[in-house]
């Protein structure tokens, strides 16, 4: 434990800045990823276990669409909107079979997912891990605030999340499709009732979802390595995200994101060896004390 | 319930023979000792699984800390082995005795996802206490195996038997617990447990009671894991080995007593085939898994089962 | 002599069972199966793929020249995933279902011991290939006949690495360091080697920080910045392939190699070296593999030949897996057969040509069944092929004066 190095920190502005400028990168890539986990749960009642697959494969494509266009937007859409498709078909042919089913169903088809697409990509693309690289246009000197470093793609980064997060937000908020998607959340039967397409409900927000995480995927292909398995730990973190903030609950999600983000960057100053164990621990103190989360509905 | 045993036999029978095929002698006794490490393993959990109702994704943390508990003892040089696993087993139902505690109070995904949680610690206690259990490297220097009541378990053959017969033992007494009251009542927690707590079973207790007896017996394959290897590596206690264990079940069945066994001769068939025959493993494991899990739906006794009962309600 | 077939299955399985190592009674120009446990899939696959390709093109070299007495050797490459239970039934089966005579162990370290166990309970002749812990042959008890090892060890690389960062820290005036590597064994042993080495040639050096991602972390940022906090002269790290890519690409958008200069042992390494797309210039490096270092004709043939046939470079595993093909081969040639205790009395001690040697040599040292001898040295970074320039090759003879220190001072003589 190194709480002095983290009290110095804390009153340090340059430390300060950098340290919250991380956390909240950090906290947003991770909050695109667990929201559409906790979205897809919401709503489906499904726990989307291959969805560290969904990161991966936005990842790839990212990689794919920039090596022909060299265009980092391009990259970014073909990432999304690839993963997307991918987990539409995902959907209608493979996991509407179980919908309704135990979790250990569920489960078991997304490990046989996982499987599938590692060996997938590592046929396509090779077993080597590859990298995208920062595109020569974002690689520019990091902004000092206060003494503190915050890189420009970070920026950027934290830029594009936020809006991501944002048309999130209005979309289930304030759109008809919003609406519709949150009452099927609460009622299925009903919204079928009414004389909605359910089927179609759920397609596209498995869609959303899975194209959430490919967004992650996407995003981070420059500065992470691109690999077959690059999304089992994003998987473990965003559960951790999901339970802390409550399945279903984006606004929890995206609450228990910045925490983690933050404890991931003042904690590896502060109790370095400890940070993964952190994590757990308050998963595991989450789910003892309030196990509806932060956010989620008591007793759901 | 004789007959469904009997016919669970023929059918773990047949898949046995057709993994002999091809094998020098050698090769049986390897797949045999294997075959008892994970067949306990599976009917472990299906204790848990299939008779409780509790689905835990953090079994394999009993798996790995029987195998370093047993490994540790006998690197310290001084212990029998009959001690050493009563020792490995005792501490690794304590260890479920404090999780369960813990888990057993809450429902469904939340008690998975609080067994995964736990199991993911101790995964990484035994990475990072490198000075205790070698971390990464796993448990060094193999392990003394002294001889025993004429056993010498140094031989591959001695521990092929031996790994049999803690099969064998373990089957029975789950097979006695399952019949007992005890059981009876775990299923009526698994069916119904509003009714159990009306009629003033501590559901809480009956399910911890399961959680470390289930506990004991992974402790136990873990302890014949640490044997076969001659040491202990931190991936015995990670979430893949519990996946691994959970399909097992799922291959052979939760809802026949010897399902998880028909599942783990299935699954060690695939493996060794697939292994030697390419180098895509996930390709065919996923897909195989993708074919059972949404053609079959159940595990393969299950459908057996369920066949038989269609086709003697159909006969008039 | 011959044997009817269920004697001579029975007499096999009799064998295999009681643990003697499988006696000849192959028939001339049955090909020589060696086994080969490794990983070729998941985040290491590289690993695998790399060895086998090293080893495919000497076994074929090796067949060409008319195998041995006509026999050519058979490689037979499975995959444990890198799972140490898996790679010990792996071996197990190779031994006694598909008759390997020999094993060529290219698994990782965790692997590596499980196999280590295994062979020291069969008695079957194997060479570690890829194992970089000291300790698989440091260790006095972890040695027996017939395990050894043909790869590069973690304290000759750290009494290098050392001996060449206190040069450069010397004559730039570099006294505060930090340390960014991986949380497992290998990370934690190689920089605490490094640093004792360090200090050792430089006592001025003073370590004021660490920090320690986990292994395949995907993202660095929260060492990156706890480095920039600490503002340290010099940074080791040990990072390696994918994850060393990762942290260059996220460390420089920071800017931090501005400011502190950068020795990262595994960085000269194809695979990494082509991924980065801006590679600072001037960060240190120790060499994994070179096609100019060691500069001699065979290295660049060897590497061509490699690339002719794969569409890559090779890696260090690569050089290592060939090298072991070669004295095997050797031996086995010199033994005259495949008997397992000749063909290890001939390995014990060999010396042989090689174009990955220091001096055009390396050594199967016989007294801990190790490899010495092979090329190491440090160098910088350029943005363009050949990417290293300025090799300055390690002196062995201080190495070895060093390691018996070493050693003795872990009571393993």
């Amino acid at each position: 434990m190194e709480l002095t190095e983290l009290a110095e920190c804390v009153t340090s502005l340059s430390c300060l800045v950098t340290q919250s400028a991380a956390g909240l990168t950090i906290g947003m890539l991770l909050f695109l990823v667990a929201s559409g986990l906790t979205l897809i749960f919401g709503v489906l009642g499904l726990v989307n276990f291959a969805h560290g697959s969904f990161y991966m494969m936005g990842a790839y494509f990212a990689l794919a669409a920039y090596g022909v266009t060299e265009s980092f937007a391009a990259a970014v859409l073909a990432g999304i909107v690839g993963a997307a498709l991918l987990g539409l078909a995902f959907e209608r042919f493979l996991l509407s079979r179980i919908y309704g089913q135990d979790v250990l169903m569920q489960l078991l088809v997304c490990y046989g997912i996982i499987l599938i697409l590692d060996d997938v990509v590592k046929i396509i693309w090779g077993a080597d891990f590859r990298s995208m690289g920062v595109p020569d246009s974002l690689r520019q000197p990091p902004f000092i605030i206060g003494g503190g470093v915050v890189p420009y793609f970070y920026a950027i980064l934290f830029a594009i999340t936020a809006v991501i997060a944002a048309v999130l937000a209005f979309g289930m908020g304030r759109t008809r499709f919003g609406r519709i998607v949150r009452a099927a959340a609460i009622n299925p039967g009903m919204v079928g009732a009414l004389g909605i397409n359910t089927t179609l409900v759920y397609a596209s927000v498995f869609a959303i979802g899975a194209g959430l995480a490919g967004a992650a995927g996407a995003l981070s292909a420059p500065i992470r390595s691109v690999v077959a398995g690059a999304g089992v730990s994003i998987l473990i973190e965003s559960f951790i995200v999901t339970v802390i903030g409550g399945m279903g609950s984006i606004g929890g999600a995206l609450a228990a994101s910045l925490i983690l983000g933050f404890t991931r960057s003042f904690g590896s100053i502060g109790f370095p060896l400890f940070v993964e164990g952190a994590m757990f621990i308050i998963m595991a103190l989450v789910l003892i004390l309030r196990p509806s989360g932060l956010g989620g509905r008591r007793g759901s | 319930m004789g007959r469904d045993i009997l016919l669970a036999g023929m059918i773990l029978a047949g898949f046995l023979g057709l993994e002999f095929t091809g094998l020098g002698s050698s090769g049986l006794l390897d797949f045999a000792i294997r075959f008892a490490i994970f067949g306990l393993l599976a009917m472990s959990l299906n204790l848990l699984i299939g008779t409780t109702g509790l689905v835990s994704f953090g079994h394999a943390a009993y798996f790995g800390m029987g195998a370093y508990s047993f490994g540790l003892l006998m690197q310290s040089g001084g212990w029998s082995i009959p001690a050493a696993i009563a020792v490995a087993i005792l501490a690794t139902a304590l260890l479920a005795l404090v999780v369960g505690a813990l888990c057993v109070r809450l429902s469904e995904i939340y008690f998975a996802f609080l067994t995964l949680a736990f199991q993911m610690l101790l995964h990484s206690l035994i990475l990072s206490w490198i000075g205790l259990t070698g971390g990464d490297q796993g448990l060094m220097g193999g392990i003394p195996k002294p001889g025993f009541w004429g056993i010498e378990l140094a031989k591959p053959a001695h521990l092929a038997g031996f790994g049999m017969f803690c099969l064998l033992l373990s089957v029975v007494l789950l097979r006695q617990i399952i019949r007992s009251p005890f059981g009876a009542a775990l299923r009526m927690l698994r069916d119904n447990p509003d009714r159990a707590g009306f009629l003033g079973l501590s559901v809480y207790r009956y399910r911890l009671a399961a959680f470390v007896i289930a506990g004991a017996f992974a402790g136990l394959s873990g302890v014949l894991m640490s044997l076969y290897v001659s040491g202990a590596f931190p991936t015995f206690a990670f979430w893949t080995t519990s996946g691994e264990a959970i399909f097992m079940i799922m291959l052979g069945g939760i809802q026949v007593f010897l399902g998880p066994l028909v599942g783990t001769a299935i699954f060690l068939l695939l493996n060794d085939w697939i292994t030697a025959l390419t180098e895509h493993h996930g390709l065919f494991m996923g897909t195989i898994l993708l074919i059972i899990t949404l053609g079959l739906r159940k595990g393969l006794l299950d459908f057996v089962m369920e066949w038989r009962a269609a086709r003697r309600r159909a006969a008039p | 002599m011959s044997f009817t077939l269920p004697r001579r299955a029975a007499l096999a399985g009799a064998a295999a069972i009681t643990g003697f190592p499988r006696l000849g009674f192959t028939q001339p120009r049955q090909p020589i199966k060696v086994g080969v446990p490794t990983i070729l899939s998941g985040r290491v696959a590289q690993l695998g793929i790399s060895s086998r390709n090293a080893m495919q093109i000497e076994v074929d070299r090796f067949n060409a020249e008319g195998g041995l007495d006509g026999r050519p050797i058979e490689l037979v490459v499975r995959d444990s995933r890198g799972t140490p239970a898996e790679a010990a039934r792996l071996a197990r089966e190779m031994i006694s279902s598909d008759g390997c005579e020999f094993l060529l162990d290219a698994e990782a370290s965790s692997g590596g011991f499980a196999v280590h166990e295994v062979v020291r309970e069969t008695g079957t002749l194997t060479l570690h290939v890829n194992s970089e812990t000291s300790s698989l042959t440091a260790d006095p008890r972890q040695r027996f006949w017939n395990a050894f090892r043909v790869a590069r060890q973690g304290i000759h690389d750290s009494i290098a690495g050392g001996d060449y960062a206190s040069k450069v820290a010397r004559a730039r005036n570099l006294r505060r360091w930090m340390t960014v590597a991986p949380d497992y064994a290998y990370g934690r042993d190689t920089t605490a080697e490094f640093v004792e080495y360090l200090k050792h040639f430089h006592s001025e050096v003073q370590v004021v920080g660490d920090t320690w991602p986990r292994l395949f972390q995907p993202d660095y940022t929260e060492n990156i910045t706890r480095l920039s906090q600490g503002r340290p002269q010099a940074i080791y790290s040990c990072l390696w392939a994918g994850d060393l890519v990762t942290f260059v690409e996220q460390a420089s958008l920071f800017g931090l190699f501005a400011n502190s200069a950068f020795f990262a042992v595994n960085m000269a390494d194809y695979t990494t070296l082509q991924q980065i797309r801006n590679l600072p210039r001037g960060v240190h490096s120790g060499n994994r593999y070179l096609k100019n270092f060691p500069n001699v004709p065979g290295n660049l043939d060897f590497a061509t030949e490699y690339n002719r046939r794969f569409n890559t470079f090779p890696t260090n595993w690569s050089w290592q897996a060939a090298t072991a093909v070669r004295l095997l081969g050797k031996a086995m040639r010199d033994a005259g057969g495949t008997t397992p205790r000749a063909v290890a009395a001939k390995l014990a001690g060999m010396r042989i040509e090689s174009p990955f040697g220091a001096d055009g040599h390396v050594t199967m040292r016989a007294e801990d069944q190790t490899l010495v001898g092979y090329a190491i040295g440090w160098g910088v970074t350029i943005p363009a092929d050949p990417f290293i320039e300025n090799m300055q090759p390690s002196n062995w003879a201080d190495i070895f004066r060093l390691e018996a220190e070493w050693k003795r001072g872990k009571g393993w003589n």
